[in-house]
């Protein structure tokens, strides 16, 4: 049995492997991490054969020039990078890639990429997600640079030549439901219709650990600004002493000191990661109620996905 | 118990003091961690709150008397560190300096006090220590440092802290410790856990 394995002959900007993260040591300051967009991650492994939860690479905005050692199946989805997003591309022995935007600053900013057989890099506290911050777990800890080697693991199941992976939203106008944040009630009237009322701009200094917006300040109570750190969670948002908007994410330090003034809802967080450096970004308040039916639905959705798959 | 997403609260702790807050956000967290109900991702422990993340499976009934402390939480077992320090800090001209004390007494105070973690965050294995001698209370730097070096022992506020791995800071550097803080490979990954306590030495 030969090897597989896939080189990197171009890294593109920000390529990681990711998988769904590694949940419960928050406790101790690690970070979950995982893909930026699970939704998209998820799909593209069913797709390939895979466990939802195989790892795979996370993209962004510029892909990487892959070329395959061995024959390699590879399915990308929740952007459309290479020739055939959606689909799996068959790869043979000695085979390049280019996963290019299909336009560059247009649709998603990020694309996951799912490898027939799953990028086997060792597991690390249970997961084989790249924590960029802290530099372990992946590829040796670190984003992937050209000449690297990424061994692929056995494929347990054909991909599906014949499917078409659905296509997720993205938009360069996005209004994300959120829920009140822990701190919402420390902001005045006006603060929240300030919140509620603008468009934010997606910062290009946006990165694993949170997406910065630029906008009109939030003016909190000043009794806010020297919180206590507590516990922070995936797609809170946090306003910081010039007032402006940060959106948690899956890097994000596990305490932090800034109050939080909205949470944006999990099923939305897609929206959000896919969209282009720029994009216009509102809030609009929803229910814990609602945002459980949207995961609920987004669930089925995959659920139903796979199983047409499997039939 | 304060809804933050889907399935995670945050309970809050309101007594006066940050320690004991944060002893009872601390056992709150071991009780959960002991338990594992089913659902339950994380339990983050914190100054004053506990953040509870949990799956649609989660009960978050149990939540609301961990709160009001109605849940008898026994002390759990927890390890003593000491922490070799060698105390040649940049900042410690500035902190003897403000906090009034010579660079001698600085140390000595500081060395005296014995240490308890109250819980981690920033960065992996950042552990935030209560037991900061209280004429060592500082704001933390107005600008902070771009990189602090790995290891570096610190001090903001009420807490005492040991940078795991160069990264931006804006502590109070006053030395250098050459203990393992994180090493994802190890198991443990961290050296301190909430409740430990820990002492520095020269």
């Amino acid at each position: 049995v030969t090897e597989r394995a896939l080189l990197v002959r171009e890294a593109g900007l920000l390529t990681t492997v990711q998988d769904l993260g590694r949940p419960g040591w928050s406790a101790l300051g690690i970070p979950a991490a995982g893909a930026l967009d699970p939704e998209a991650l998820r799909i593209a492994n069913l797709l390939a054969g895979n466990e939802e939860g195989a790892a795979g690479l996370e993209i962004t905005l510029v892909g990487p020039v892959l070329e395959a050692r061995g024959d390699v199946d590879l399915a990308v989805a929740g952007g459309a990078f290479g020739p055939t997003p959606g689909h799996v591309v068959r790869l043979r022995d000695g085979d390049a890639l280019p996963l290019r935007a299909a336009e560059a600053g247009r649709g998603s900013a990020r694309g996951a990429v799912a490898v027939s057989g799953g990028i086997d890099v060792p597991l690390v506290l249970g997961s084989r997600s790249t924590c960029v911050v802290a530099r372990f777990g992946g590829l040796h800890g670190w984003p992937l640079r050209k000449g690297n080697v990424l061994p692929v693991g056995r494929p347990r199941r054909a991909p599906r030549l014949d499917a078409t992976a659905p296509a997720l939203p993205a938009a360069d106008r996005v209004t994300l439901r959120v829920l009140p944040g822990p701190q919402a009630h420390l902001f005045g009237e006006e603060a929240l219709r300030t919140f509620y009322g603008a468009a934010y701009r997606l910062s290009p200094e946006s990165n694993r650990i949170g997406f910065r917006l630029e906008g009109p300040a939030v003016d909190g109570d000043p009794a806010a600004r020297e919180m206590p750190s507590e516990g922070t969670a995936l797609g809170s948002v946090q306003i910081t002493s010039d007032g402006q908007p940060i959106v948690l994410l899956a890097e994000r330090p596990t305490t932090g000191g800034y109050p939080k003034i909205a949470t944006v809802v999990a099923a939305d967080l897609g929206l959000l990661v896919r969209a282009q450096p720029g994009a216009a970004i509102r809030f609009a308040p929803a229910t814990t109620g609602e945002a459980r039916s949207l995961l609920e639905e987004r669930e089925t959705r995959i659920g139903e996905w796979a199983r047409w798959l499997r039939d | 118990v304060r809804a933050v997403g889907e399935y995670s609260w945050l309970l809050e702790f309101d007594d006066g003091d940050e320690r004991k807050a944060n002893e009872r956000a601390r056992r709150a967290a071991a009780l959960l961690h002991g338990l594992k109900p089913d659902g339950l991702v994380e339990a983050i422990p914190a100054a004053r709150t506990l953040f509870v993340e949990g799956s649609p499976l989660f009960e978050a009934g149990i939540l609301v008397g961990l709160e009001a402390g109605e849940i008898e939480v026994p002390p759990s077992p927890v390890a003593s560190h000491e922490i070799h320090v060698r105390f040649d800090g940049e900042d410690l001209p500035a902190v003897s300096a403000v906090s009034g004390v010579s660079k001698e007494e600085l140390l000595e105070t500081f060395c005296a006090a014995t240490y308890t973690v109250g819980f981690l965050g920033f960065s992996p294995g950042f552990a935030y220590l209560y037991g900061l001698p209280r004429r060592l209370h500082l704001p933390r730097r107005g600008t902070p440092r771009l990189s602090v070096p790995a290891g570096s022992v610190a001090i903001a506020g009420p807490y005492a802290g040991i940078y795991p791995a160069s990264m931006p800071g804006g502590w109070h550097l006053l030395g250098v410790a050459d203990a393992p803080l994180f090493d994802a490979g190890r198991t443990p990954p961290v050296l301190f856990a909430p409740g430990d306590t820990v002492r520095f030495v020269p």
